[in-house]
């Protein structure tokens, strides 16, 4: 390796070098001299054969250089050295830059984390998520989890997967009793093999045994995760063997889980994992292993070194199909996924709504692009003498544009690693948008994927943005320059840097629409009437049913809980219901009515339902238009009492009377005794849908709702402490006041709505500076102008108006071409909002006018100094 | 890298006429650079200082070595001498340059050609 001391030698090399060359010249010149020159044109004669010295010095030193990389590192001292010089200017495109790649990049963790980040298992590329797939159906309805009995055949049956897991794909809450009070838990019910197939070692203890799935085999065993072990249990080694008490079961400890383990499905991180076997103890559903049509298990194979994706596909396909007959109405194929944190069907609809994101950020990208475009295209042209020195010293064009690369490329990794510092102070912050009553916890960590493509986006970020002040630069009269001869030539419109500035108004006020869209929207969805009351209403859920609770215990349990609840202090009313309206759980049920003919195969028309007690519209805020409540004791025997809404009796009854009509339910006969004002029941922008509301049979699990006009916490807290009294092991679940359990049917609106407004903020703020730098160094390069102006007579106020004029030409291109932008690009938002359309004209005329008011506040600072140039001495200046 | 001096050799001729006038004897640059021009009877306008990059092309090969000395005109000059490998070297690429002159050479004139 000959370079190694080349290094320590080049000191001397270049000096001798450098000697050299001016002994060579001095010999020349005493030469020519001898033959009779003077000593004058002697030595300019030599200098002249010579050639030129600099680039010659160079090029004799680039030999005992790494060419490249020590000229490139010459290249970034340099630009820091530049950067120094004008600290203004790099402190406006890294603040731009930062912002712009910041946002991206706190996308982009996001995105990461849902659809990149591979599941916590060993060679996640190995292994499989299996779903039934219903090809007649489409987007996500047609995918169906599998029953026990279809897991168990796939798993026996199939020949592409070396094994076989499937895991419960929504894990319920469970109690635990931990020294007399109840805990919640959330517990993930796991084939036996689930953790052999997912390549999971136990940190402590074991995983399940094959066989401890098996039905009948059931063994209470439990695989605490590590953060719960860490957690609640004390970090205790000595914990395997022990029991934990959940539901009334005693569970034993197996072993606990590695860190690393939270599970393969995003969002759901169990404290802890039991055998599929003990279902029926968990659900308190004796036949949930033997059920053919329930539905709640996710496949999870894993491919045998031989077999392919496609081959596991085709095999599992077979076996699915001859599950369900050919000759019923539900054949299935088997879809074959790739294991992800977010399953194969969903992806889809993850990706959109990212999607839409990454492109809200990418704008404001190009935004904080055309700014540093902008000052570099502004920096250039002051440069130009510096340029062309370099050039006349003998820099190629390539070099010059290498080194202006190497400045852009420089400030976007700066920008870049900005970015990064602003995400893990944004992502926090994006996280707490998320209501707390979602019961997903997500992680997005800043890992090697956020980086690469923080640094990549960077890089071509500062070549793009680079590379057009970069490629013009060089195309400039040397002499011209030399001789500073840019004063003379006058202003120097660019329109390059116009265009951009008027690029830059017109992406910002598309974003600055779809912000105003959002924003709209979701004032719009806050005011849309559920047709309950959104103020003094508390809720908790509760599910003594699995505690083991017979169908009387579970009656007096509830009926003592409404009694003490209703007395306590601030609370008017309490009633109970077996689902909540805009909530996650759906029922609906066949009515058979004169006159409705059902659609074919069907025992009715299927109508909404829910299960209420006496007292759940006085306590929810539901006005009672006709009839009255229902009541405790059915007025007519045989007949079962039915309070049905607006929509429905209009639909099924128009012009009758609603209330005493008679239809039947499956085999029920039914009365309406009361009509209620529609609400919203499954989403905020629905139609009027109808829904009926039957008497609640005090059995399952079932929501308390409790009116309290005075806090809702200490309503909340109050509640809790009837329910611990009554049994400290029934833990109530999702306790929150209406208000909080309103922010899920919002999350949507609320989420685009505050994302486009701060991202629409951050466009404005960085078009601002945009247009303002601009503006401003038009100002400085029209002084001479100016002054003559001033000179022959211009009043301060026509320096400004020309100024002004100048800012506003751009900003009204800009906004024209941003409305037509806008009304393609609004379309994509349809979808998410309310009451409000894309086109919306109000929403457009009112963005385009604030966003006018913007720029000429941000043009009028320059023109003001622009006025204020004292004529004698820029013409002086000359 | 365009190389300005030498635009109208071809590459590693420069090398291969300071490595041939070294052969013959010992000489620094400025004496080289005479040389070059007295021996081409100025038909090569090689631009003097452009003789740098490629001594140093050759000093980093260990085709050449330099020490400082004082000349007989008794300046302070700084005096290259072809090595063992240079010598090899130059003898490589003076049989390949004679190839390649042949070559060119059948191909402008192809009557001198052998097989024809």
């Amino acid at each position: 390796m000959n370079w190694i001391p080349d290094i320590f030698r080049r000191r001397k090399v270049y000096n001798d070098l450098a000697e050299e060359m001016r002994l060579h010249i001095e010999e020349h010149a005493m030469h020519l001299m001898g033959q009779g020159m003077s000593r004058k044109e002697a030595e300019q004669t030599a200098r002249r054969a010579f050639g030129n010295r600099t680039l010659l010095e160079e090029r004799s030193r680039e030999v005992w250089q790494w060419p490249t990389l020590e000229s490139i590192w010459a290249d970034v001292r340099y630009a820091v050295r530049q950067f120094r010089k004008s600290p203004g200017f790099t402190f406006t495109v890294l603040v731009s830059l930062a912002l712009g790649l910041g946002a991206n990049t706190t996308i982009f963790t996001f995105v990461n984390a849902l659809l990149f980040l591979p599941p916590p298992v060993k060679q996640p590329s190995r292994l499989v998520e299996v779903m039934p797939r219903d090809a007649k159906a489409s987007g996500i309805e047609s995918f169906l989890p599998l029953s026990y009995p279809g897991y168990s055949n796939l798993r026996d049956q199939n020949h592409t997967l070396s094994g076989f897991a499937a895991f419960d794909g929504d894990p319920g809450p469970v109690s635990w009793r931990n020294s007399g009070q109840g805990t919640l838990l959330h517990g993930q019910l796991v084939s036996g093999n689930f953790f052999s197939v997912a390549g999971i070692e136990p940190f402590l203890g074991r995983a399940f045994a094959p066989d401890e799935d098996r039905a009948g085999a059931a063994r209470p065993v439990i695989v605490v995760s590590y953060s719960f072990w860490k957690q609640q249990l004390g970090a205790d080694r000595s914990i395997i063997g022990h029991a934990l008490t959940l539901n009334g079961t005693s569970y034993t400890i197996v072993g606990v889980a590695p860190s690393s383990f939270t599970g393969v499905l995003i969002g759901t991180n169990p404290d802890f994992w039991a055998p599929l076997a003990m279902a029926p103890v968990f659900t308190q559903d004796a036949q949930r292993l033997t059920n053919e049509s329930g539905f709640w298990l996710f496949g999870l194979g894993r491919l045998k070194p031989e077999a392919s994706k496609a081959q596991a596909q085709a095999d599992l396909t077979v076996l699915t199909r001859g599950l369900h007959r050919p000759d019923g109405d539900d054949v299935r194929d088997a879809a074959v996924y790739p294991v992800d944190l977010v399953p194969g069907p969903y992806r889809g609809y993850v990706a959109a709504f990212t999607g839409l994101l990454m492109a809200v950020v990418a704008l404001v990208l190009v935004i904080a692009c055309a700014n540093a475009a902008n000052l570099l295209l502004a920096r250039a042209i002051t440069r130009r003498r510096e340029l062309a020195v370099r050039s006349s010293l003998g820099a190629t064009r390539f070099r010059i544009v290498r080194q202006m690369l190497t400045e852009s490329v420089l400030l976007a990794v700066a920008g870049g690693a900005a970015g990064i510092l602003l995400t893990r102070w944004s992502i926090p912050l994006l996280l707490s948008l998320k209501p707390a009553n979602i019961p997903l916890t997500i992680e997005a960590p800043l890992d090697w994927r956020v980086f690469s493509f923080a640094l990549v986006l960077s890089l071509c970020v500062g070549i793009l943005f680079g590379i057009v002040p970069a490629w013009r630069t060089p195309r400039f009269e040397l002499m011209s320059a030399l001789k500073d001869e840019a004063q003379l030539a006058g202003p120097r419109r660019s329109w390059l840097r116009d265009s951009i500035v008027s690029l830059q108004i017109a992406v910002c006020l598309v974003l600055l629409i779809g912000a105003g869209l959002c924003v709209r929207s979701l004032f719009n969805a806050r005011s849309i009437d559920p047709g309950f009351s959104t103020h003094n209403v508390v809720l908790a859920q509760l599910d003594p049913e699995s505690l083991g609770y017979s169908k009387q215990q579970q009656h007096i349990f509830y009926q003592q809980l409404l009694d003490r609840v209703r007395a306590l202090p601030g609370i008017d009313s309490v009633s109970l219901t077996s689902s909540l309206p805009l909530g996650t759980q759906r029922l609906s049920q066949p009515a058979t009515i004169d006159g409705f003919t059902p659609p074919p195969g069907q025992p009715g028309v299927f109508v909404q339902t829910a299960y209420v007690a006496p007292g759940f519209f006085s306590t929810m805020g539901v006005p009672i238009l006709d009839g009255h409540d229902l009541s405790s004791i059915a007025p007519h025997p045989g007949l079962s009492q039915v309070v049905v809404n607006e929509a429905m009796a209009k639909r099924f009854w128009p012009g009758k009377n609603p209330v005493g009509q008679h239809f039947k339910i499956m085999d029920t006969a039914m009365e309406t005794v009361g009509v209620v004002k529609t609400g919203k029941y499954r989403s905020l922008n629905e139609d009027p849908q109808p829904f009926m509301y039957r008497p609640f049979d005090y059995t399952s699990q079932a929501y308390l709702v409790a009116h309290s006009p005075s806090d809702a916490q200490a309503a909340l807290d109050e509640i809790s402490r009837a329910v611990r009294e009554l049994d400290p092991n029934v833990v109530p679940t999702d306790m929150e006041s209406i208000k909080q359990y309103m922010a899920l049917p919002l999350f949507a609106a609320h989420t685009t709505g505050v994302l486009l407004a701060a991202f629409g903020a951050v466009a404005l703020l960085l078009a601002t500076i945009g247009l303002s730098g601009v503006v401003s160094y038009s100002v400085s390069q029209r002084t001479n102008e100016i002054g003559v102006r001033m000179a022959l007579g211009a009043d301060r106020l026509d320096v400004v108006r020309l100024i002004l004029k100048q800012g506003m030409r751009l900003t009204l291109i800009g906004i024209l071409c941003g409305l037509v932008l806008s009304f393609a690009a609004t379309r994509v938002l349809s979808g998410l909002l309310y009451g409000i359309k894309p086109g919306d004209p109000v929403t457009f005329a009112a963005v385009s006018m604030f966003l006018a008011a913007v720029a000429l506040v941000s043009c009028y600072l320059p023109a003001r100094r622009a006025a204020s140039v004292d004529p004698m001495k820029s013409l002086r200046a000359e | 890298m365009t190389e300005t001096a030498s635009r109208d050799l071809f590459p590693g001729a420069l090398e291969m006429m300071i490595l041939e006038s070294l052969r013959r004897q010992p000489a620094h640059g400025y004496a080289l650079v005479q040389h070059i021009q007295q021996r081409s009877k100025n038909l090569l306008q090689v631009e003097e200082g452009s003789l740098y990059p490629a001594l140093q092309r050759l000093l980093k090969a260990r085709l050449v070595k330099a020490e400082w000395g004082v000349s007989s005109t008794n300046r302070r000059v700084r005096t290259y001498q072809i090595t063992a490998s240079g010598l090899r070297h130059l003898e490589q690429q003076i049989s390949s340059f004679e190839r390649m002159f042949e070559g060119i050479a059948l191909v402008l004139d192809p009557t001198k050609s052998p097989a024809s």
